[in-house]
C-alpha cells in the first residue's frame, strides 16, 4: 500500500492568507465573496466574487523579481514560500513541480494584446509575454527553490489542481523523485468573469435571493468564482507529522457533458469515485465523509448527488466548500486543503451558503463537527466532462 | 495507491499528425524523404505587421476535414480541429475500445487565436457586442474536452500547458497512467494554432529567425513558427497483443525535469536537457549506448542548439546522429513534443532517419552528427526525441522499434 504525506501547506485565498487563517475562515462559516471592485460589472447580472485581498506579494517575493510576475506567479510563489515554511525546511533540489490552473494567465494575455494594439507586434514587452504561459507560476516556483524534478502545469478546468496532485503522486509512488511542489493557482478577470456572466454560470440577485453561492440548496441559482494560489508539499518519507495522506485517484470522463457545461452521467461520476475508493485498497463503507465538488450551478449539483445516492447505500456526510472561497479558486487546491484539514483537526466544516434542502438532492452538513475522520473522498467534476477524485486518509496505513 | 509498474510495456498501435508539410502520416513522410520543407510566407494575419514574416502554416481547410458536421465544428477553436483531425488518424490506425481511453493532450495556447478574435470585436463593438463563445473556446482545457467529445472518450481527460514542453509530457504522463491502470487506452498528443500573441511574442523576445530557420547552423538566429497537432494511441502491451494490433513502435520510457533557472531561456550546459535523456534512459531500463537516433528539440535558437547538443554529448556521447525536425515545419510549440514524437516512431518504423534542413555548415558549438540535407536510411532500434520549453522544463521521450 502505497500512501503519500502531506507536510506543507501555503495558501493565498479570499480572506486568508495562511493555512491557519484558512483554517479560521472555514471554522468561521461565512463566505469570503464580496462585491467586486476590480472592475466595473455594470450591465451584468452578477457583481460578487471571492477575490484575494490583503496579499503582501512583497513579503514573500524580491522587488525586481516582483515586476517580473504576474498575479498568477504571485500567488504560486507566495503559497510555496508559505508551505516551505509549514513544512519546516526547504525540499530537496530533486523534487517536482505541478500545478494547476482553470483559466491561467488570462489577464496577462489581454494586457499583451493592449500593448500590442497600442504600440504594435514589434514593441509589445516581451516580460508580459514571458507570463503569458500558463506555466509561468510553476517555472517561478521551481526558480525560486531551486527544484529539478519534473516541472508541470495541468489545466483541466475545476479539476486542475486535483489532476496535479494526480500525476505528482504516480511519480513519487513510481520513485522518480521524493517529494513535489504540488498546487493551483487562479484570478478573477473581468474577460472570464464577463464570459461566465453572459452564459448564466454565476450567481446572481434573484427576487429575494441574494447574490451567493449555494450548493445543494434549493435556491441555487449559479457560481461565484473565486482566485487565489494553493501549494501542498507532498512527499514519501515525511519528517514531522503530516496533516493527512493521499491513498488513492480515480478518473474518467462524462460523455454526456457539452464542452461548456455539465452533463447527466452519473454512471462516469461513481465510476471515478468507486475507481479512487479502490485504488485507495479501501471499501465504501471506509468513507467518513465527502469533500464535494458542488458549485451551486443548475447542473452539477444533482449530477454529483445522484451519483453518490447510486454509489452509496448510506451516504456518508458531505461537505460543500466552494461557498467560502468559490469556484476555481487556487485552480481548486482550496477544497482539497480544506480536506485535509478537516483529517488534520478531525472535525468536518459546515457548507456555507446551505439553507434550503432540495429535497432530489442529498443534503450537505449544516455545522461544523467533531468526529473521527479516517478517510476522506475529494471529488472534482468540470464543465466538459472532466471527472477526478482522490481519497485521503488521516494514517501512513 | 497504484504506482506506474516498470513491468508494462507501453505499445504505440496508432498514430496521426497534421503540419505544414503533410495532413498525415503518409503525406508528412513524404515531404520528409524528400527533404521538403512547409515555410513559407506567413498569411493567418493579414493586415498585422511583425518583424518577420515566415511561418510554417497549415493551409488546410480544417473544417472540411473534422470528422464533424460545420455547425459542430465552428464551435471549436482552431487548436481543437487540428487536435481531432489527427487524433482521428491515430483512432483509425489503432482500432482501439474508447469507452476507458483517456485522452492527455499538451497545449500551449490553446483557443489563444479565438481569445484575440474576441478580444478585438470587443475593442471594436464594445463588451455587450462580443461573441461570448469566442472566449469560451479559449482554454487549454479545450483540445482534449474537443478530442474526448468528438470519439465519446470515457476514461478521463487531462491537458497539460507546459509551455513547449507540453505534449511531452502529456505523452508521458499518458504512460504512466496506463502503467499504473488508471486507464485501458490513451489517446496522447499535443497541438499548438499559429497566434498573434505568440508570434509578436517570440519576434520581441528577438528569437525568431528572418529566414527558415537552420537549426545547429553557423547562421542560425532562432526559429520559425509553425502550428500543427499529432497524437499516439498507447495501450498496455499485452493488450494490444491480446486484441491481435498491429504495434508500431515501442514506448519504453520518458523522462521529465526542470532547469530551475530562468522564465526563458535554457540553462547554458544544458543541465536540465540532460538530466530528462537520463532520465528517459533510466525508466526504459536502458542505455546510452542502446541509442541509435535522437530527434533534437533543435530550435535553432543560438542557445538552445549549444545546450541541447552539451546535454546530449553528456547524456548520450558524441557518436549518436542527431537532427531537428524543425527544419521542415517550424516550432509547432505546445503540440512540438508530439508531432516530433511521430517523426520518430515513422524514422524507426521505415529506418530512415529525417535529415536537418538547411544545415549548410555546423556552427562550432555544435559538433554532432547532424544529419544534413537529406534523409539517412540506418539501422534504429531506440531512439529519443527531446521537447523542452519556457521554465526551463524539459522532457525526453525514448521509443524503441516494434
Amino acid at each position: 500500500m502505497t500512501r503519500i504525506a502531506i507536510t506543507g501547506i501555503g495558501v493565498v485565498a479570499p480572506g486568508a492568507i495562511g493555512v491557519d487563517a484558512f483554517s479560521d475562515l472555514l471554522d468561521g462559516g461565512q463566505t469570503a465573496a464580496t462585491k467586486i471592485d476590480r472592475f466595473d460589472t455594470n450591465g451584468l447580472t452578477a457583481h460578487t466574487a471571492a477575490v484575494v485581498r490583503d496579499f503582501v506579494p512583497r513579503d514573500f517575493i524580491a522587488p525586481m523579481k516582483l515586476r517580473r510576475m504576474n498575479n498568477l506567479s504571485r500567488f504560486g510563489v507566495a503559497a510555496a514560500r508559505l508551505a516551505m515554511n509549514d513544512r519546516g525546511s526547504e525540499l530537496t533540489t530533486a523534487a517536482g513541480v505541478a500545478m494547476g490552473t482553470a483559466f491561467g494567465p488570462v489577464q496577462t494575455s489581454v494586457d499583451y494584446m493592449q500593448e500590442y494594439v497600442e504600440k504594435g507586434a514589434a514593441l509589445a514587452p516581451p516580460q508580459l509575454f514571458a507570463e503569458s504561459v500558463a506555466n509561468a507560476p510553476g517555472s517561478h516556483v521551481g526558480i525560486e527553490s531551486g527544484l529539478r524534478g519534473f516541472n508541470i502545469t495541468v489545466t483541466q478546468r475545476e479539476s486542475s489542481a486535483l489532476a496535479a496532485l494526480m500525476y505528482a503522486c504516480s511519480q513519487i509512488a513510481k520513485g522518480v523523485l521524493p517529494a513535489a511542489v504540488v498546487g493551483g493557482v487562479d484570478e478573477v478577470s473581468e474577460i472570464v468573469f464577463g464570459v461566465l456572466d453572459r452564459v448564466g454560470t454565476l450567481a446572481h440577485r434573484n427576487g429575494a435571493v441574494d447574490e451567493c453561492a449555494r450548493p445543494f440548496d434549493r435556491r441555487r441559482n449559479g457560481m461565484v468564482v473565486g482566485e487565489g494560489g494553493a501549494v501542498l508539499i507532498a512527499e514519501a518519507a515525511p519528517r514531522k507529522q503530516p496533516y493527512a495522506f493521499v491513498s488513492g485517484f480515480g478518473i474518467a470522463r462524462d460523455t454526456t457533458a457539452t464542452i461548456s457545461d455539465w452533463g447527466s452521467g452519473v454512471e462516469a461520476v461513481s465510476s471515478a469515485m468507486r475507481a479512487a475508493v479502490e485504488d485507495a485498497e479501501l471499501s465504501l463503507h471506509n468513507i467518513d465523509a465527502i469533500y464535494s465538488s458542488a458549485n451551486a450551478t443548475r447542473k452539477a449539483d444533482p449530477l454529483e448527488s445522484r451519483a453518490l445516492q447510486t454509489l452509496f447505500d448510506d451516504v456518508p456526510l458531505v461537505v460543500a466548500t466552494k461557498g467560502y472561497f468559490g469556484e476555481y479558486a487556487a485552480g481548486g487546491a482550496l477544497q482539497l486543503i480544506a480536506a485535509l484539514l478537516a483529517l488534520r483537526d478531525q472535525k468536518l466544516h459546515a457548507s456555507t451558503g446551505f439553507s434550503e434542502p432540495d429535497h432530489a438532492m442529498i443534503s450537505p452538513t449544516r455545522r461544523s463537527e467533531n468526529r473521527e475522520l479516517r478517510h476522506i473522498l475529494v471529488n472534482s467534476i468540470s464543465a466538459g466532462g472532466g471527472i477526478v477524485c482522490a481519497v485521503l486518509s488521516r494514517d501512513a496505513s | 495507491m497504484r504506482k506506474p509498474d516498470p513491468n508494462v510495456r507501453i505499445a504505440v498501435t496508432g498514430a496521426g499528425i497534421i503540419c505544414s508539410i503533410g495532413r498525415n502520416k503518409d503525406e508528412v513522410w513524404s515531404a520528409i524523404a524528400e527533404s521538403r520543407a512547409g515555410i513559407r510566407k506567413l498569411t493567418r494575419f493579414p493586415g498585422e505587421t511583425f518583424p518577420t514574416d515566415l511561418a510554417a502554416e497549415v493551409d488546410e481547410d480544417l473544417d472540411a476535414m473534422v470528422p464533424l458536421d460545420r455547425r459542430d465544428a465552428k464551435r471549436m477553436s482552431r487548436s481543437d480541429k487540428l487536435a481531432v483531425i489527427a487524433a482521428a488518424e491515430a483512432i483509425a490506425q489503432a482500432g482501439v475500445a474508447l469507452e476507458r481511453a483517456i485522452v492527455s493532450t499538451g497545449t500551449s495556447t490553446g483557443g489563444l487565436v479565438e481569445g484575440e478574435d474576441y478580444y478585438f470585436k470587443r475593442l471594436l463593438r464594445g463588451r455587450r457586442r462580443a461573441p461570448a463563445s469566442l472566449v469560451l473556446q479559449q482554454p487549454t482545457s479545450g483540445p482534449s474536452d474537443a478530442v474526448a467529445r468528438t470519439f465519446n472518450l470515457g476514461g478521463g481527460v487531462v491537458s497539460n500547458a507546459t509551455a513547449c514542453a507540453s505534449a511531452g509530457a502529456a505523452i508521458g504522463m499518458a504512460a504512466d497512467y496506463l502503467r499504473a491502470r488508471h486507464a485501458d487506452a490513451a489517446i496522447a498528443g499535443g497541438t499548438d494554432a499559429l497566434c498573434r500573441l505568440t508570434y509578436s511574442g517570440f519576434n520581441v523576445l528577438q528569437a525568431v529567425d528572418g529566414e527558415a530557420c537552420a537549426p545547429f547552423s553557423s547562421r542560425r538566429k532562432g526559429i520559425t513558427l509553425g502550428e500543427g497537432a499529432a497524437y499516439l494511441v498507447l495501450e498496455r502491451w499485452d493488450d494490444a497483443a491480446a486484441r491481435g494490433a498491429q504495434v508500431i513502435a515501442e514506448l519504453c520510457g520518458y523522462g521529465a525535469t526542470c532547469d530551475a533557472h530562468h522564465p526563458t531561456a535554457p540553462h547554458e550546459e544544458g543541465r536540465g536537457a540532460e538530466a530528462a535523456m537520463r532520465g528517459a534512459l533510466c525508466d526504459a531500463r536502458s542505455t546510452a549506448e542502446a541509442i541509435d537516433y535522437i530527434n533534437a528539440h533543435g530550435t535553432g535558437t543560438l542557445l538552445n542548439d549549444s545546450s541541447e547538443t552539451k546535454a546530449i554529448i553528456a547524456a548520450v556521447g558524441t557518436g549518436v546522429p542527431v537532427s531537428s525536425s524543425k527544419s521542415y515545419f517550424g516550432h509547432t510549440l505546445g503540440a512540438s513534443g508530439a508531432v516530433e514524437a511521430v517523426i520518430t516512431v515513422l524514422a524507426l518504423a521505415n529506418q530512415i532517419a529525417p535529415p536537418t534542413l538547411r544545415l549548410e555548415s555546423a556552427a562550432a558549438d555544435c559538433p554532432l552528427d547532424y544529419i544534413p540535407h537529406t534523409p539517412r536510411p540506418m539501422r534504429m532500434q531506440q531512439a529519443l526525441s527531446n521537447t523542452f520549453g519556457f521554465g526551463g522544463s524539459n522532457v525526453s521521450l525514448l521509443f524503441k522499434r516494434a
